[in-house]
């Protein structure tokens, strides 16, 4: 334990303080910390050093393959033409049945007359 | 030490702080002021996908893809990357009617991409048994300056270093630690893609932070 705070704690209060995430309050309790704490000043540089990284990496733009890309496309492809089977068949199947119904007479009439 | 070398040394850190992370984690108060909008392109296209347009899912695909492949890679590594990007492009392929706008299409892709990553992860976890970050709660002494692990190796091998312990840090604390530093996202959008309290979302990324620089020390230690 350091000046109170549990080493988990520190190490989250160090993490937010180099990624400038603290209220001003506690900014000063951890540049307090910083101060009186060699260890503590040397976790400060090295979460400044991995969020530096961290920043860099997210820098990168890796390209994505032409084959993935196809690859939904063409999966998308396929289900829009089921889809528009599905559509084309419920609605001749509709017809149908309707046309049979009222070929065997089977309609229901109104109540209401 | 004396007190004034440490100011001294502390004030140097402070300056490289400001530096690097003007450069590195576009984190901060800005974050917010930057919130992506729905772009009027992204509306269209995304309507006409709805009503099946492949074309216009084409052109979303092809100019959305490099953030789903992004964000994947770095949740699951490279080697599943590939196949977490295709099943993201199914599920906005078949759930397209239900996204309204109300939030801009990249917030809602980057919650499929996160969505599909971490299932993915916890298929391939239920089948190796793989080691998380669940051990690192239980830090024995905060790495010190003999472990640090980003001191004295190149930068490839630091990036490699990086991305390996990476993969240690708990899934969804891995997915908020990518969101907020490699994406330069938003608390707010953070916790609007994880689907969690703000608090929470703060909560996940200190959490990130402190497992991933445990786990670099790991890596350094094995190394």
């Amino acid at each position: 334990m350091i000046g109170g705070w549990e080493r988990w704690e520190i190490l989250e209060k160090i993490g937010a303080y180099a990624a400038s995430e603290l209220s001003p309050e506690e900014m000063r309790e951890v540049e307090q910390l910083i101060l009186e704490d060699a260890q503590a000043l040397r976790l400060a540089e090295s979460y400044l050093r991995m969020l530096a990284m961290l920043g860099a990496i997210g820098e990168e733009r890796p390209e994505v393959s032409e084959a993935v890309i196809d690859h939904v496309i063409r999966r998308a492809m396929i289900s829009a033409f089921f889809r528009q089977a599905e559509i084309l068949i419920a609605g001749v199947g509709r017809v149908y049945l309707n046309a049979f119904v009222y070929y065997l007479g089977l309609r229901a009439t109104s109540s209401a007359g | 030490m004396p007190a004034v070398t440490l100011v001294e040394k502390h004030e140097s850190v402070k300056l490289r702080a400001k530096t690097d992370l003007r450069q590195a984690t576009r984190s901060g108060s800005t974050a917010e002021d930057n919130a992506p909008r729905m772009t009027f392109k992204d509306y269209n296209l995304t309507r006409k996908v709805a009503r099946g347009d492949i074309e216009a899912f084409s052109q979303l695909v092809r100019e959305h893809s490099g953030l789903v492949y992004r964000v994947a890679a770095r949740i699951l590594g490279d080697s599943d990357a590939q196949d977490a990007t295709q099943e993201v492009w199914i599920r906005v392929w078949r759930n397209v009617k239900s996204f309204r706008g109300e939030s801009a299409f990249s917030t809602w892709l980057y919650k499929i991409t996160v969505n599909t990553c971490l299932s993915a992860y916890r298929r391939k976890q239920s089948r190796e048994a793989r080691e998380t970050g669940e051990d690192l709660a239980h830090l024995p002494v905060p790495p010190s300056i003999e472990d640090d692990p980003v001191a004295a190796t190149v930068a490839g091998e630091r990036r490699e270093e990086l991305l390996r312990a990476l993969e240690r840090v708990r899934p969804e604390h891995r997915a908020a630690l990518v969101l907020r530093h490699m994406e330069g996202l938003s608390y707010v959008e953070v916790a609007q893609v994880l689907e969690v309290p703000e608090g929470t979302a703060k909560g996940w990324v200190n959490r990130g932070r402190a497992a991933l620089l445990v786990a670099l020390s790991a890596e350094r230690g094995s190394a």
